[in-house]
């Protein structure tokens, strides 16, 4: 978690000093690329760490996957925890984009094509997880050839895949539109195509989990609702975040009247994410049957920790969303950060709570591949969190993240996607 | 066609011979069991649950279920785990897994799938077992065959013949002249987890 606030920080520490009277001046002579030395180093940085990633997946890949945590019995982890929160990162970006062109009404003044671009970035990063975890990274070829399309992974790579180019077609339209070569009209079906899409990826990455009879923590019908309002929640609080950081850095002007609509925003959607919550989780305690088990394991079980960052995170970002006179820059900031952090803790019990209760309650023979803490025997191996990273996972998660930082800046640098009126 | 087993819990001792031949008859390699011996008892194997006098153990073999209506085949997003129509034999190809473990996360018999995490090794520096199972590879999923290549002779699975206690059977669920299909019929039965709704194909006889 704490990598993508660096992410961001870098944005916001680096910027000041140096890029933002060098931006002001470049602004004047409509120069095409943005940014001083700041950003070059933060271009370098994520680049120089984005190669470091590559060369820890080839070890991964070459020594063997037994240099993760993931074993038999949690054969997924950070990777794929990952992979859900990056498809969420993306939602706000695109969402908040298109729903004003959409419906036709008032948006959030020029910070359309910046939320798209967040968009993007976190979608690659979304897909470059999901290929980190493969075990035959150069069998992806087969996906195209041998697909089984009753496969919810195979739904989510189509459909994240259509969502990353209609990502690139919208901003390009909406490029193509400012110099009135597109029509409005051809950017409004668009958007509302982008919109039923955006919508689509999350309930399909819902769908992997949700309809997996054999996990009791996944198998609700209520997951692909959920997973929406929770990229809702992180998609809107990275866009925040961002266009915070980039108007003090001169990037662009911005009315704090419409920073005060994206906090109000994302208030309404973390309220909602909450309810589902609470809905689900009351569904599962009531009969005092088999899902009392999940409701334990969340509240005082070994996924604790991460139930109530997520809760009290969200309900602290919620106050200051509500509180008008808490609703300054730097505070909103603290609290979309606070609410990203909270999301990322629901992947976690999401993806480890899938893993943490057995059908299986029974003992057998426990080797080095069976699961995470074997040392400890089969019970000890449950006793606390059934999975925990190792050293290489961290590492290639950083790579990834450090490719999607390196993506989001040079947008910044090269691509025009300052507000029209600059 | 519908081959599956039927397991006689009253008659099996938990001597893990069959977990064992599996293991020499198919070649696998280290850390990994295709079928378990799990103890319905204490926290670890081969331990009672209760104190004594009170103490109780017994065993249930589990291995791939080899599922009518299996979770596994349908998520898998390139139909490397599939079944064979013919037999009914859930199967595994590993030249085309992938390794995106969907299958693992998507079957509800914990533990039944592999994964090779490393290139796989062996206990013995030499091959074992029959010359036609298909070789192991590296970060690819793999689980019982119920023996594929023993089928194709006309031979029962290994696990079946080597069964010290005759506690194992073997055939075609479907014919009702077959010992399985018998044993089903005339003895009380339970399936694994039967509620999730996967319909597997082996029985266990209590």
């Amino acid at each position: 978690m704490s990598d993508i606030n660096n992410g961001v920080g870098v944005i916001d520490d680096d910027f000041n000093p140096a890029a933002a009277p060098g931006a002001r001046e470049a602004a004047g002579v409509r120069a095409a690329a943005w940014g001083g030395r700041g950003l070059t180093v933060a271009i370098g940085v994520s680049a120089a760490l984005a190669v470091l990633g590559i060369v820890l997946w080839v070890i991964q890949l070459s020594g063997g996957m037994v240099q993760t945590g993931m074993r038999n019995l949690d054969s997924w982890g950070l990777y794929i925890t990952n992979f859900m929160f990056f498809v969420g990162l993306s939602a706000g970006g695109l969402i908040i984009s298109s729903v004003p062109k959409a419906f036709g009404i008032a948006g959030f003044g020029g910070i359309s094509k910046v939320a798209v671009w967040t968009s993007i970035a976190a979608t690659v990063c979304a897909i470059a997880f999901v290929v980190v975890d493969l075990g035959q990274p150069m069998r992806l070829w087969e996906l195209f050839a041998y697909s089984n399309l009753g496969s919810p992974l195979m739904w989510d790579i189509i459909v994240l895949g259509t969502y990353l180019i209609l990502s690139c077609v919208y901003l390009w339209a909406t490029l193509q539109n400012e110099r009135g070569r597109v029509s409005a009209t051809a950017l409004r079906v668009i958007s509302v195509v982008a919109l039923v899409c955006a919508v689509l990826v999350h309930s399909v990455t819902a769908w992997i989990f949700g309809l997996q009879q054999g996990r009791e923590m996944w198998h609700t019908a209520l997951l692909a609702p959920w997973f929406v309002s929770s990229a809702l929640v992180c998609g809107t609080a990275l866009v925040a975040i961002v266009v915070v950081a980039l108007r003090k850095a001169g990037y662009l002007a911005l009315d704090q009247a419409n920073v005060t609509k994206l906090a109000k925003l994302l208030g309404a959607f973390i309220c909602v994410d909450l309810y589902f919550f609470g809905c689900d989780l009351l569904t599962e305690a009531f009969p005092a049957a088999g899902g009392m088990a999940v409701v334990d394991m969340l509240v005082s079980g070994p996924l604790a920790p991460f139930f109530w960052v997520e809760v009290i995170g969200c309900v602290a970002c919620a106050v200051v969303c509500f509180t008008p006179s808490l609703r300054r820059p730097g505070l909103i900031v603290g609290a979309s950060a606070l609410a990203i952090a909270a999301i990322f803790c629901k992947r976690v019990q999401l993806l480890i709570g899938g893993f943490q209760i057995t059908n299986l309650e029974m003992a057998g023979p426990v080797t080095p591949m069976t699961v995470t803490g074997w040392e400890s025997g089969i019970s000890g191996a449950y006793q606390g969190l059934v999975y925990w990273p190792t050293m290489i996972e961290w590492g290639v998660t950083l790579g990834v993240i450090a490719l999607g930082a390196l993506i989001l800046l040079a947008g910044l640098r090269y691509l025009p996607l300052r507000p029209k009126q600059d | 066609m519908r081959y599956g087993f039927a397991i006689d819990t009253k008659r099996c001792i938990g001597c893990h011979t069959c977990s064992t031949a599996c293991r020499i008859e198919n070649n696998l390699p280290a850390g990994m069991w295709w079928n378990r011996a799990l103890t319905e008892g204490g926290a670890e194997m081969d331990t009672p649950a209760g104190e004594f006098p009170d103490a109780t153990m017994s065993y249930l073999t589990v291995a791939c279920q080899h599922c009518e209506n299996p979770a596994c085949v349908k998520v898998c997003p390139v139909g490397a785990t599939y079944k064979d129509p013919e037999t009914g034999v859930v199967r595994q190809d590993y030249d085309k897994c992938i390794g995106c473990r969907m299958c693992m996360s998507a079957c509800p018999y914990n533990g039944v799938r592999s994964f090779n995490w490393e290139e796989p090794s062996y206990v013995v520096d030499f091959a074992m077992g029959d010359a036609d199972v298909p070789p192991h590879q590296k970060h690819v999923v793999e689980k019982c065959t119920m023996c594929w290549h023993r089928l194709a002779k006309g031979e029962e699975p290994m696990c079946v013949k080597t069964c010290l206690a005759r506690a194992r059977f073997w055939g075609d669920l479907d014919d009702p002249e077959s010992e399985v299909a018998k044993l089903v019929r005339e003895r009380s039965s339970k399936q694994l987890l039967a509620d999730e709704g996967t319909k597997p194909s082996v029985y266990y006889l209590v």
